[in-house]
């Protein structure tokens, strides 16, 4: 019986294996490109019809109109006619490449045990080579945060871009900050539920006592440890430096997952309590308590529209109108996909969503680059066009919103990348076979 | 009017023939006695009393009930008979003893391996509920207190759990040669369930809602088949358990169906109709949710009174976490005997099925302020249960001839304060209450002798508290004992000069009390008191709470967006829009005109030929295209959508569980869904019956969303599902393990059904003479496959597995339905559009196991594009509400034109499940299902703003808004009776909501795999919720596997 279950998994590990991505990464940037007579979107400023955006070294270098605009003859010119050009899209919550095949456990690399696990962190476990990246890109992803989501302190997030031959290459933030998972507000009463409530709470209880010991702790050893620099080495807590001290004079962020009013509330006034610069993450009942977001200036990353409404008597359309009434509330907001891995590239449309009930299409076009970046502490390199940040930018045949657009090319850091994937290679393999069969047209 | 003389002879007479009778029945079943014997004359007046509950439900004053040998031998004004015992009534109330129609009782199980079990062990209808130990005597007692003298025993657990029988709750008497508790009648109904395993093991079956219902249907086949041939051929056979459930048997019935929600009741009902069975329904209490449909399938009903608790709403994040539907339920649930009564339902209450037995007079009084009539409640206890048990010649009022069971009672039975004094039970008292000593309430003036100036006054309280007053100066009495008439205490003397403690003790003599009394010096007294002041009336006000308001109405479904009346039938012109018809080019301005539920015209709009009735619906400027059709669906399933234990289970039908009250309809509506393909799971190779219905929010009855004109069909799975790889390590023993096995176990179940088909066709083909084969439903269905009238959609991936099926049709000559899921179709496109209607796929899930690993955006274009019929799916209640962007993921994904793309959820789906002569495409002659748009339907921009069927508007931008509003208001209404202080709160408990240290974990006792699969299952669902899902709707790709329930 053990030996077979050893065997089982062994067999998934060698299935997991198979599902690699092959495409080549892309070559740093060796010339000047400018993408002309596109209708460029900054998001930073006003849409610029006609006009060009001039990259090199993997750096914007200028945005302009193209009317009478003369290149030096170093630079690549690519005429985009009718074309749009966007920065990269970014989703903010993700567990891209720490996860390739959702049934298979040999392939989750996102869950760790402990409950506080604050010194793991999210990319070195990326796989770069993961079908995954390859997909969502296609779409214009090319920028995502990965979370690590096991336990109340999950451990540390990364920031990364979806190009690289290694997981360092890939890293735009290799620690990011934290990511606490805030206990349940009250039982749950569903059948699959085998726990009372009052065993529930109790586990809650501990739990945010849990959270709560350990940015005490953390605090007391960093103290003892900068006193005294002969204080043992403790991983766990060295690792929330960034939370508690800084880098760089700036505090890491504390990304807490919350949904529920009774989550969201206690979670902003334990980290106001305790100086953290939090952003919280799901974010349904953020309109509830708008001021409280406010007031201390905590962003809040909603996980896609997706989602069904909190309560049976809840509008029917709660979860899609909720971006265009934290907009209207003021509140600082961004979008994900609200999937782990598999289909983050349907971002877009869960912005979309949101268009459709109620939100200024141009909000929702930020909510998925400048507005992600500042939540996630990016904003000086990534999320709009604006000269001294990254070329990381889409060209695409529409509105990204659109389900009918395509992404056409795309480029990180000014790199041309792939745009094709696993799922591509597998369309062209299967329409040749219709082909030989004489049931597609021959080509061209 | 008979003499009292000829009514007392006649009295005697009875008494006489009926002791006769009780002798010579009981005699031989009796040990000798232990001792001398001891002889009750059992001859009892019960003088003076308000009787309640007489003939014809009269309520009689000042009134003798006379009882000899167990029997209500006169209820009379006259005289009392000189040999009776008297019991002064004076001022009590005498009721009926109250019945209890259904108390459970364990039982032990039969054998499993006695020939005559039936292969499920949830299948125990021999079982009697007198086998076992019978009632503890603890219950008794606790139902003896609240009034109760029989109760119909029932047993345990099961399916079809056994026989009930009807009994005395006298206490056994001591004495061995007594007479024991009599059994009234015996097999007063055959128990039933809708009992379910939580396992997934073949041996659990059924582990679903639907299964439990095949099973039933099944069983009650085989009862009667069983029946007819015992009757008409030789082969007796051993007495089995089948036999105990043939029409007729008397231990057959009826069937008592002990049902969870208000759903079940109607279930229950369908079952008992089917098979023309007399039934019982054993109610849940929730039967005001579905009131008009459960009242007109049940005219008797026995039903329990729990009562939710109450909800907390007491900080900003409660409130905002409790919804309108409990809210109701806990507002309306003790409305439910008197809503039932007023629907003509009879109704019994029952004590059983609840938390807590003893509370059950607690809310009996909430149904009593919630306008439940006392003289009703009073049948409901009584008569009704006598009637529903057919013992109403023996119980159920206090009339000659019935059995003697009483209560006797110091106040109205039902009030609050009031006690029971008595219980008779077949003539025998059994004391609940002692009677009271003398009441020595009021103020008493002392006399003493020796006597003293300023005579003391004792002033005596409720609960004998006493206060020792002297001119102004009063002390509290200590150590107040009264035992009968007599009374005892000490009080501090300080306060009347000297100090010390004084000790009285007196005895009420009359009016009069008299006692002795001894100072701190140990000198006796001896005083007297006489009461100068009487006690008050007792202060009633405290008792009788405000009746609360309870609105009347609250519309289908009961919770949120209900209707009060099914939205009507319009004549109705749609113009100015841009038409989609899923059948042609796009309208411009065009005109769609529904009469009758159905389309008669559509294409350019016609002003000038408008007759004066049609309601005008301007939509230019907006887009109208045909309802969408979900393909694959579990919205609305109750109870489970996997019978997932065997690898077969072609007998259970998912049109059995329809849930018409999930909110999951709603909003699916308003994103355009207008038809459904409901399905079972895919935890088996062949799975269960699908349902197609219509999205027909607020009727009345579940069944009332089946489409009734759409194929049947039914749900097979291939792959890694089916083969349990991703169930974990417990899973490994269930045929088929591999897709080798799957196709083997396939094929042989179509073998089987081939054979069985051929058997019934011979028996056709002999005149239909003799003996019928019996029927088996699961082979039934397959061979309804086999000869093309049940739909095969199967849930599937890989390319192998779909080729596979597709050659299994072939060699059995029929037709596939669908492959649903179908993400390798564009792997063998050409031999799906020889062998399906169709494939019904995701737009674009992959990744999630191991046989998704080569699902593509482009396998429905690639599909379409060699010939298949394709349709784009939900598989969940959040996909369903977005179908029309979905299908845009077409055009993304492999460049179909807009009309094209639109039909992978309109007109495809109709063509694969058989329906596109009634719905799919807008054509004059089908159904008045369409979608008023606010844009281009393929566009995210665009939103549904009005869904029609059948030519009924179920969902419109405005309808919603005047939801909203019934619904905030209705929030805030009950919110604000939550938050009116709780009468029944003690004091303001503080709740502790300290966070907590971590204890020392305790060390695992063992290795325990299953506790390890449920808590790993209980973290992933907890996960979900965390990211914001509900674990209960059903998310793409997992098919009711893997999902909650």
């Amino acid at each position: 019986m053990r030996y077979a279950a050893l065997l089982t998994a062994l067999l998934l590990i060698a299935v997991s294996v198979t599902a690699q991505d092959l495409t080549r990464k892309a070559a740093a940037q060796k010339a000047p490109v400018a993408l002309v007579h596109a209708t460029v979107h900054p998001v930073s400023g006003d849409v610029i019809d006609d006009g060009y955006v001039l990259f090199d070294g993997g750096r914007i270098t200028e945005v302009g109109k193209s009317a009478g605009k003369m290149f030096a003859g170093t630079v690549q010119v690519i005429d985009v006619t009718g074309k749009h050009v966007y920065p990269g899209l970014i989703d903010p919550n993700t567990s891209l490449g720490l996860l390739e095949i959702g049934a298979v456990r040999a392939t989750d690399d996102f869950n760790e045990v402990g409950g506080i696990t604050p010194e793991v962190r999210a990319a070195v476990a990326v796989n770069p080579d993961s079908t995954l990246i390859p997909v969502t890109r296609s779409n214009g992803i090319l920028t995502v945060a990965v979370l690590p989501s096991g336990g109340t302190i999950a451990g540390r997030a990364s920031i990364l871009r979806l190009d690289g031959w290694t997981w360092e290459t890939m890293a735009v933030r290799a620690d990011a900050g934290l990511v606490v998972r805030w206990p349940l507000p009250r039982p749950i009463r569903a059948r699959w539920m085998d726990e009372t409530d009052e065993e529930q709470m109790k586990k809650a209880r501990r739990a945010r006592h849990r959270v709560r010991e350990a940015f005490e702790r953390a605090k007391a050893y960093l103290a003892a440890r900068d006193a005294d620099p002969s204080t043992p080495l403790d991983l766990r807590w060295e690792a929330m430096r960034g939370v508690l001290q800084g880098v760089d004079g700036k505090r890491q962020r504390v990304f807490i997952h919350a949904q529920d009013y009774d989550q969201i509330v206690p979670a902003v006034a334990f980290c106001a309590e305790h100086e953290l610069k939090a952003v919280i993450v799901g974010g349904r009942d953020a309109h509830l308590c708008a001021a409280l977001l406010k007031r201390h200036d905590v962003g809040v990353i909603l996980n896609g529209t997706f989602r069904m409404p909190k309560r049976n008597d809840s509008d029917y359309d709660e979860i899609f109108t909720l971006p265009a009434r934290l907009e209207a509330a003021g509140v600082r907001w961004c979008m994900s996909s609200g999937s782990r891995a598999s289909n983050v590239r349907n971002l877009p449309y869960a912005a979309a969503l949101a268009v459709a009930y109620g939100l200024d299409p141009d909000v929702a076009l930020r909510a998925m680059t400048l507005r992600t970046a500042q939540v996630l502490g990016i904003d000086d390199t990534l999320g709009s066009l604006d000269v001294g940040k990254s070329a990381t930018l889409i060209v695409t045949d529409g509105n990204p919103l659109e389900m009918t657009t395509h992404v056409e090319r795309a480029w990180i850091d000014g790199r041309e990348i792939d745009l094709r994937n696993k799922q591509t290679e597998l369309r062209d393999k299967y329409r040749e076979k219709y082909r030989q069969l004489g049931l597609l047209p021959d080509q061209g | 009017m008979k003499s009292h003389a000829a009514r007392a002879r006649n009295a005697a007479l009875l008494v006489l023939l009926l002791s006769l009778v009780g002798a010579s029945a009981q005699e031989p079943l009796r040990p000798p006695a232990n001792g001398p014997k001891r002889p009750d004359p059992a001859w009892h007046a019960l003088v003076g009393a308000t009787v309640h509950g007489a003939q014809d439900d009269a309520t009689l004053l000042n009134t003798t009930v006379v009882l000899r040998n167990g029997v209500i031998v006169d209820v009379t004004t006259g005289p009392v008979p000189a040999g009776a015992r008297v019991w002064d009534c004076a001022g009590l109330h005498v009721y009926p003893g109250l019945i209890d129609a259904y108390v459970e009782v364990k039982t032990p199980l039969p054998d499993s391996k006695d020939p005559g079990a039936h292969w499920n062990r949830r299948v125990t209808p021999r079982r009697r509920a007198l086998d076992g130990a019978g009632l503890d005597a603890k219950t008794a007692q606790a139902l003896r207190e609240m009034g109760f003298c029989a109760a119909v025993l029932s047993p345990k657990g099961g399916t079809f759990r056994g026989r009930a029988a009807l009994v005395s709750l006298a206490k056994p008497d001591k004495e061995r040669s007594s007479a024991r508790p009599p059994v009234l009648r015996d097999d007063v109904y055959q128990a039933v369930s809708f009992e379910t395993g939580r396992r997934r093991d073949e041996d659990t079956y059924p582990n679903s809602q639907m299964g439990a219902i095949a099973l039933m249907r099944q069983t009650l086949l085989d009862a009667d088949w069983q029946a007819l041939t015992r009757l008409t051929t030789n082969e007796q056979g051993a007495p089995n358990a089948l036999d105990a459930l043939a029409a007729g048997a008397a231990a057959a019935g009826p069937l008592l169906f002990d049902t969870r929600n208000e759903l079940e009741a109607l279930r229950a009902h369908a079952v008992a109709q089917e098979f023309g069975r007399p039934a019982l329904l054993l109610g849940s209490g929730f039967e005001f949710r579905r009131l008009d449909a459960v009242a007109e399938a049940w005219k008797q009903a026995i039903v329990p009174l729990e009562l939710p608790e109450r909800p907390k709403v007491a900080s900003i994040g409660e409130a905002d976490a409790v919804d309108l539907r409990t809210l109701m339920t806990w507002e309306q649930a003790p409305t439910n005997p008197r809503r039932l009564q007023a629907r003509g339902v009879l109704v019994a209450l029952t004590t059983s099925k609840r938390k807590e037995r003893s509370t059950f007079p607690e809310s009996l009084r909430a149904a009593i302020r919630h306008g439940l009539d006392e003289e009703q409640a009073l049948r409901m206890l009584t008569r009704n249960p006598a009637q529903i048990l057919g013992v109403q010649d023996q119980l159920g009022s206090v009339e000659r001839h019935k059995r003697a069971n009483l209560v006797v009672s110091d106040g109205p039975l039902f009030a609050k304060g009031t006690k029971i004094r008595d219980v008779w039970i077949d003539g025998r008292r059994h004391e609940i209450t002692p009677p009271p000593g003398a009441s020595l309430e009021g103020e008493w003036t002392l006399t003493l002798d020796p006597p003293i100036e300023d005579a003391p006054r004792l002033v005596i309280g409720p609960k004998n508290k006493i206060t020792v007053k002297s001119g102004d100066a009063k002390t509290k009495a200590r150590e107040v004992r009264v035992v009968d008439n007599r009374l005892s205490f000490v009080f501090d003397h300080e306060p009347f000069g000297d100090p010390g403690v004084f000790t009285m003790s007196g005895v009420l003599e009359g009016a009069t009390l008299h006692g002795d009394g001894m100072r701190s010096g140990g000198e006796r007294f001896r005083w007297k008191a006489e009461r100068t002041i009487e006690a008050s009336s007792k202060d009633e006000e405290e008792d009788a709470d405000p009746p609360p308001e309870v609105p009347e109405a609250y519309g289908t479904p009961f919770g949120p967006y209900a209707l009060d009346t099914l939205p009507a039938q319009e004549t109705v012109r749609i113009v100015g829009a841009t038409i989609w018809t899923a059948a042609g080019p796009p309208i411009a301005n065009g005109e769609l005109r529904i009469v009758a539920g159905k389309i008669v015209y559509v294409g350019e709009r016609r002003d000038e030929e408008t007759a004066a009735d049609f309601r005008v619906i301007d939509a230019s400027g907006k887009f109208v295209t045909p309802g969408l059709i979900d393909c694959h669906s579990h919205t609305g399933i109750s109870g489970g959508v996997n019978e997932g234990t065997q690898a077969c289970t072609s007998e259970v039908r998912i049109g059995d569980v329809t849930n018409p009250d999930s909110i999951g309809w709603y909003r699916q509506l308003a994103g355009g869904v207008t038809c459904v393909n409901s399905l079972h799971g895919s935890a088996n190779p062949i799975g269960g019956q699908n349902q197609i219905n219509k999205v027909r929010w607020g009727v009345r009855h579940p069944d009332d969303m089946h489409f009734e004109a759409a194929p049947q069909g039914i749900k097979f799975a291939l792959g890694e599902n089916v083969k349990q790889s991703n169930w974990g390590e417990g899973h490994k023993t269930r045929y088929p393990q591999t897709r080798m096995g799957v196709e083997t176990y396939i094929r042989d179940r179509f073998d089987a059904a081939r054979d069985y088909a051929t058997e019934w066709k011979a028996w056709d083909a002999a005149g239909r003479e003799g003996l019928p084969p019996r029927r088996d439903l699961e082979l039934e269905a397959l061979a309804e496959v086999l000869a093309g009238t049940r739909l095969v959609h199967c849930h599937s991936y890989r390319q192998d597995e779909i080729l596979m099926l597709c050659r299994v049709a072939g060699d059995h000559g029929f037709k596939i339905g669908t492959f649903q899921h179908v993400l390798e179709g564009y792997k063998v496109a050409e031999v799906i559009r020889e062998h399906a209607l169709g494939g019904s796929a995701f737009s674009d899930w992959w990744a999630y196991k191991v046989e998704v690993q080569d699902a593509i955006p482009d396998n429905g274009s690639i599909m379409h594009d060699v010939g298949v019929v394709v349709s784009f799916n939900s598989d969940s209640n959040e996909l369903a509400r977005r179908l029309n962007v979905e299908a845009a993921k077409a055009i993304k994904y492999g460049g179909l034109s807009p009309q094209e793309a639109f039909k992978f959820v309109s007109l495809n789906p109709a063509v694969q499940l058989g329906i596109a002569d009634r719905v799919g495409s807008l054509e004059a002659g089908k159904d008045g299902d369409f979608v008023i748009w606010s844009g281009d339907p393929l566009s995210t921009f665009s939103r549904c703003e009005a869904t029609w069927i059948d030519g009924r508007e179920y969902f419109s931008l405005e309808k919603d808004r005047a939801h909203r509003r019934k619904i905030a208001a209705g929030r805030k209404r009950i919110l604000q009776k939550l938050l009116a202080p709780d009468p029944k709160k003690k004091k303001d408990e503080q709740e502790d909501e300290c966070d907590e240290a971590e204890q020392e974990p305790k060390p695992k006792a063992r290795f325990d795999l299953r506790s390890l699969r449920a808590a790993a299952r209980r973290e992933h669902y907890l996960d979900l919720i965390r990211r914001g899902f509900d674990p209960d709707d059903h998310r793409c790709g997992s098919c009711g596997v893997g999902g909650a329930r």
